[in-house]
């Protein structure tokens, strides 16, 4: 019936075909323009799990105690001393530029010259105080030398000041929406501002401005992803030389090429249409649609090639090719689709973005390069097509070696070798770590500017990054009651105890120092009170704008230091605050995770991790599903999917020796790569199954299937691996880890299709044989 | 300042014990009190102990050194303020929640013998002057005594050292309200700080307000002395024949033995001086700020200045190794 039903399909499309194509060129024109419309775009609550227990608490609290969508600026005076006045007329113009860039919480940017920031020293009658720099500050000897003393007396020095003196710090809190407009955040935009406005505008041989934080950093991966236009070039010039030495003609080069570009043009297009930005994590994608169009147009051009060699004319050469590829590779398409749309499953925005903008570009390539291309050939003349039969003789010698694979004897070997690989892979595979397992910003190679960056600020100041903040729910007025503040010093003292944790803050650390602060400074007297007029005495101390207590405290962050971001530290950690919390929590107070850049780290890695094995169940669920249909053969479906299942078990046992983490844009890597993989399985299977169903020995199936599409699939897996393994040499380090999994993916799966698929043939189908 | 506070809080407080009943019945404290961070969290004494030095601080952390710093269990989880051997196995340690602890061994195991929440005052010192008689002392006037080497602990009342203005104020109280007398009482004496032997028989105490008494009869009456700063001071040692006493904001004073020729010290830093050690000839002082002086007779010498600490203790054991203890635990300064 199938069969039926694609015969009158091709019958009115070739009927039609001009008709057809003309109303392709209008498409792609519409949709060239929405894509001509395309923008970069990257938005923090995109890159973390929004649903994730953690991040339900960050939310919930984002308003009070800002996220973690913050950016960090550190003034450097390259002479290694702040002290003069050049540096201070600069930290005050680098203040008031950064608070007037749009998109500041203007209430939230501390530097040593935001009226928040203040010492208070003990006298004999009581506090003195005022704020670091006077009112009536001059950048003269005797104005620096007073507020170098109230630096000291601040205690800032660690926070604002560099500890060697050789930098101040600006610190301030992103908005997600803009208040005026209403409209998202333009976080590369903003970076762009961040750029020009105080690099730009300030840094010079004396001053050196160091920038991190979420938005600068998906500037900069912005910046890094503009060179993916570079590797697409060279992809498409390396991937149309390969087509020509395939098909040694300009035409069968330049169309399925064109084909593949248009499906790019779509996908963006329709990325614009469903209001989608072009993510910068994402930017692969129109990469991946490319590499799978050319590797389905190359099986076209190669089944027309074939039938004109056999004698028949274009025209017919193409319908007929058309007829038998638009089954095969419309399943491997709508199982690369599928595989791709499992991505939803996971709760990540950018993710999901991924997923759609990846399924749309892959369900557009069967409209491309299924139908229009062989529309297009049938346009041609390939008359001159022939093969030379001396060279057709050594392609087939090749192939009759091949299939010595689906003989019993090499099956056994190939299947023992396998299952010894699978076994190593495996172990391998479950040592793979979750999250980011370096310094820095992952996404960013260790020497990139804003890594750099990173380092200096972690080195120069007693402050880092990796902060989580554990949020403590309680009742009003909770932070005047000697058992709740209590609570808080425990639950401090006990993580602060945890391998990992440099150091803490919360409202009870700090209302101890102010009691002590209140008792002449006595450090014996750094505790917490006992009755609750002089716990609010100390309390009151403590403005809600320190981050450490809101409005009526019944919500106090207990802020967690931590030594570095890894998934191991993060994990020990994460732990020991469920258990602690567990034995503390009670109706009247909850220690709630998470929120501070490390939390939502925490909520990530855990959202990645729960995520892959459901992911992998939903692609190879999916992928297995649509096999069965279109072989009607569980035999034939279990032969395509071990060689996938053995090839992501080898690609995670890579991830692990490369110390490449699961992460959000390591992720995908599994599902894309099974669902690019499987093409090469399904097409050879296609063409051998009929056969085998005829009663065709397996060694003279797997042959015929080598001779009519071999050359395709082994031709496809060098194209593709070649194509992604330019992203090597990228100045994104997460698109140079797509790339090296995606390199071993392709080959890999191509070598699993060729040697395993025949072995494992040869098994199921041996009373055939 | 701190009088009138506390006056009104009497009153709050009452309601605020009520509801700390049930602090922490969850964590087992012992969990909770022996942790690696203790070593570098707030100390603010170190005592001698024969061969050993014990160190006490936050949470009722005690530590103790023979080979290397170890944490030992200890009866409380109130902070500990001050610790004192009167020879290598006997030893008390006082602290906030007007805790008492007690060991016989050198320090390695303790067992309580006084506290009091209630009270709501710590002790601030305390001194044996033989196996059975010590005393206590702490905020507000707090002062006990025992004279069953801290079996049973009683308290006294230094009427002596209360300003004029208060005496008379006390007296007409008493006629009128009993009980607020009593707690009025509790609140008006200063704090107690340091007690120290200038010899066998004569006791300097020093504390709040510009307090400097001494008492030639163990403690049981003070006399004023003559001293013309009204800033806190916090401790108080012997160096040959002279006596200093230090405390807020950087003044530090020197008498001779007769304690009648005051004289200010200056010092090069405005930071409260909180502990001292004499080591042969020199006098080290350290303080606020993670200052630590060397004073060679008049003068003061800046010796190290330790970011965002405050030191509150020095000792020296007998390898010579002097240990400090502050609000990041307890170091030695680099070679």
């Amino acid at each position: 019936m199938l069969e039926k039903l694609v015969n009158s399909f091709e019958t009115h499309l070739f009927r039609n075909r001009m008709w057809v194509i003309i109303s392709f060129i209008f498409i792609t024109v519409f949709l060239g323009y929405q894509a001509s419309q395309l923008k970069m775009d990257a938005a923090f609550s995109k890159n973390i799990p929004l649903n994730h227990t953690y991040m339900q608490t960050y939310t919930k609290h984002q308003k009070d105690f800002g996220g973690a969508n913050g950016i960090m600026v550190a003034v450097e005076d390259t002479s290694g001393n702040i002290f003069n006045p050049v540096f201070f007329d600069t930290l005050k113009k680098v203040h008031d530029e950064l608070f007037f860039i749009d998109g500041v919480e203007r209430s939230q940017v501390k530097s040593l010259y935001s009226p928040s920031t203040r010492f208070t020293e003990v006298v004999e009658d009581g506090f003195a105080g005022g704020p670091v720099i006077p009112a009536d500050f001059r950048t003269d000897e005797y104005g620096l030398a007073v507020v170098r003393d109230n630096i000291e007396k601040a205690g800032i020095v660690g926070r604002l000041i560099a500890n060697d003196y050789s930098a101040a710090m600006l610190s301030a809190q992103l908005m997600d929406f803009d208040p005026d407009t209403g409209e998202a955040l333009n976080t590369i935009e903003f970076a762009n501002e961040l750029e020009q406005k105080l690099r730009g505008q300030f840094e010079n041989d004396n001053i050196k401005i160091h920038i991190i934080g979420f938005a600068k950093m998906a500037g900069d991966v912005a910046d890094g992803a503009k060179g993916v236009l570079l590797f697409f070039l060279i992809a498409i010039v390396i991937t149309a030389v390969m087509v020509y030495l395939f098909s040694k003609s300009i035409m069968l080069t330049v169309l399925p090429l064109m084909c593949s570009l248009m499906a790019v043009i779509w996908q963006l297009g329709l990325l614009t249409v469903v209001g989608f930005g072009l993510d910068p994590m994402s930017i692969l994608v129109p990469f991946l649609v490319f590499a799978i169009g050319v590797s389905h147009g190359v099986q076209m051009i190669n089944a027309v090639r074939r039938r004109v060699i056999d004698g028949q004319a274009t025209k017919a050469a193409a319908a007929s090719a058309f007829r038998s590829l638009l089954v095969p590779g419309g399943v491997a398409l709508l199982s690369d689709t599928v595989g791709f749309l499992t991505l939803l499953a996971i709760d990540i925005g950018i993710i999901r973005e991924l997923a759609i903008s990846a399924s749309l570009g892959v369900g557009v390539i069967i409209l491309t390069n299924l139908i229009l291309l062989p529309l297009v050939i049938s346009y041609t003349n390939l008359s001159n097509a022939e093969q030379n039969p001396v060279q057709k003789q050594k392609i087939e010698n090749i192939w009759r070696s091949l299939s010595k694979f689906a003989t019993p004897k090499y099956a056994v070997i190939v299947l023992t070798c396998t299952a010894v690989l699978y076994v190593v892979g495996f172990m391998k595979a479950t040592e793979m770590k979750i999250g980011d397992l370096k310094g820095g910003a992952p996404a960013l190679h260790q020497d990139s500017r804003y890594n750099l960056d990173t380092f200096f600020i972690t080195d120069h100041f007693s402050i880092t990054t990796d902060v989580m903040t554990v949020i403590v729910e309680a009742e009003p007025e909770a932070c005047t009651y000697h058992s709740m503040l209590s609570q808080i010093d425990q639950f401090e003292w006990m993580v602060g105890n945890t391998p990992g944790v440099e150091s803490t803050a919360s409202l009870a650390s700090i209302a101890k120092a102010v009691n002590a602060g209140f008792n002449e400074g006595n450090p014996k007297w750094q505790i917490l009170p006992r009755t609750t007029a002089s716990l609010v005495q100390a309390v009151g101390q403590v403005p809600t704008t320190s981050g450490l207590l809101n409005g009526n405290c019944s919500v106090m962050p207990v802020y967690l230091f931590l030594k570095d971001h890894k998934a191991e530290t993060i994990e020990v950690v994460v732990n020991k605050v469920k258990q602690v919390a567990a034995e503390l929590n009670s109706d009247k107070l909850q220690f709630k995770l998470a929120s501070g850049p490390v939390g939502v780290m925490a909520a990530t890695n855990e959202a990645v991790s729960e995520a892959q094995l459901p992911m992998m169940i939903y692609v190879y669920g999916a992928v297995f599903i649509l096999c069965l249909i279109s072989f009607k053969s569980l035999k034939a479906t279990i032969a395509v999917i071990i060689p996938l299942y053995v090839v992501s078990t080898l690609a995670q046992a890579l991830m692990t020796m490369l110390d490449i983490g699961l992460a959000v844009s390591t992720l995908p890597v599994i599902a894309l790569g099974v669902g690019i993989g499987v093409d090469y399985g399904i097409y050879i299977l296609s063409t051998m199954s009929n056969k085998l169903s005829n009663g065709m020995a397996v060694q003279q199936a797997y042959f015929e299937a080598l001779v009519e599409r071999g050359s395709a699939v082994i031709f496809t897996g060098l194209t593709l691996a070649i194509g992604v393994s330019t992203w090597f040499f990228s100045a994104l380090k997460f698109q140079m880890d797509m790339g090296i999994l995606l390199t071993f993916m392709f080959l890999v799966n191509m070598l699993g299709a060729i040697i395993i698929l025949p072995a494992l043939s040869a098994l199921f189908w041996r009373k055939a044989s | 300042m701190k009088v009138s506070m506390l006056r009104s809080a009497v009153a709050i407080g009452l309601s605020a014990c009520l509801y700390t009943a049930s602090v922490n019945a969850q964590l087992d404290p012992l969990t909770v009190q022996i942790q690696p961070q203790a070593q570098s969290s707030l100390l603010v004494d170190i005592a001698k102990a024969g061969d050993k030095l014990v160190a006490v601080g936050q949470r009722g952390h005690v530590l103790v050194l023979d080979q290397q710093w170890q944490q030992v269990a200890s009866p409380v989880v109130t902070q500990l303020t001050n610790v004192f051997f009167l020879n290598e196995k006997l030893g008390w340690a006082v602290g906030h929640d007007a805790t008492i602890i007690h060991t016989n061994d050198g320090g390695l195991t303790w067992s309580l013998q006084m506290e009091s929440t209630v009270l709501e005052k710590p002790f601030l010192d305390v001194r044996f002057f033989s196996e059975q008689q010590g005393v206590a002392i702490g905020a507000y006037g707090l002062f006990y005594r025992t004279e069953d080497g801290g079996k049973t602990w009683h308290d006294e009342f230094h009427q002596e050292l209360l300003f004029e203005e208060d005496v008379a104020y006390l007296n007409e109280l008493k006629q009128e309200d009993e009980e607020l007398y009593l707690s009025e009482r509790a609140a008006l004496l200063p704090h107690f700080n340091r007690i120290i032997n200038l010899d066998a028989d004569r006791l300097l105490l020093v504390g709040e307000l510009g307090l400097v008494a001494v008492s030639n009869d163990m403690g049981r009456t003070f006399e004023r002395v003559d001293f013309d700063y009204d800033g806190s001071m916090f401790n108080a040692i012997t160096h040959g024949e002279d006596v200093y006493v230090m405390g807020l904001r950087g003044h530090v004073f020197k008498a001779s033995n007769a304690l009648n020729d005051w004289q200010q010290i200056e010092l090069p830093v405005e930071s409260s001086i909180n502990g001292a050690l004499v080591d042969g000839d020199d006098l080290y002082l350290v303080g606020n700020a993670g200052i630590i002086l060397k004073i060679d007779g008049d003068k003061a010498e800046l010796v190290a200045r330790r970011q965002g600490e405050n030191i509150v203790s020095v000792a020296k054991n007998n390898k010579g190794e002097i240990w400090f203890a502050g609000t990041k635990g307890l170091f030695q300064l680099p070679k």
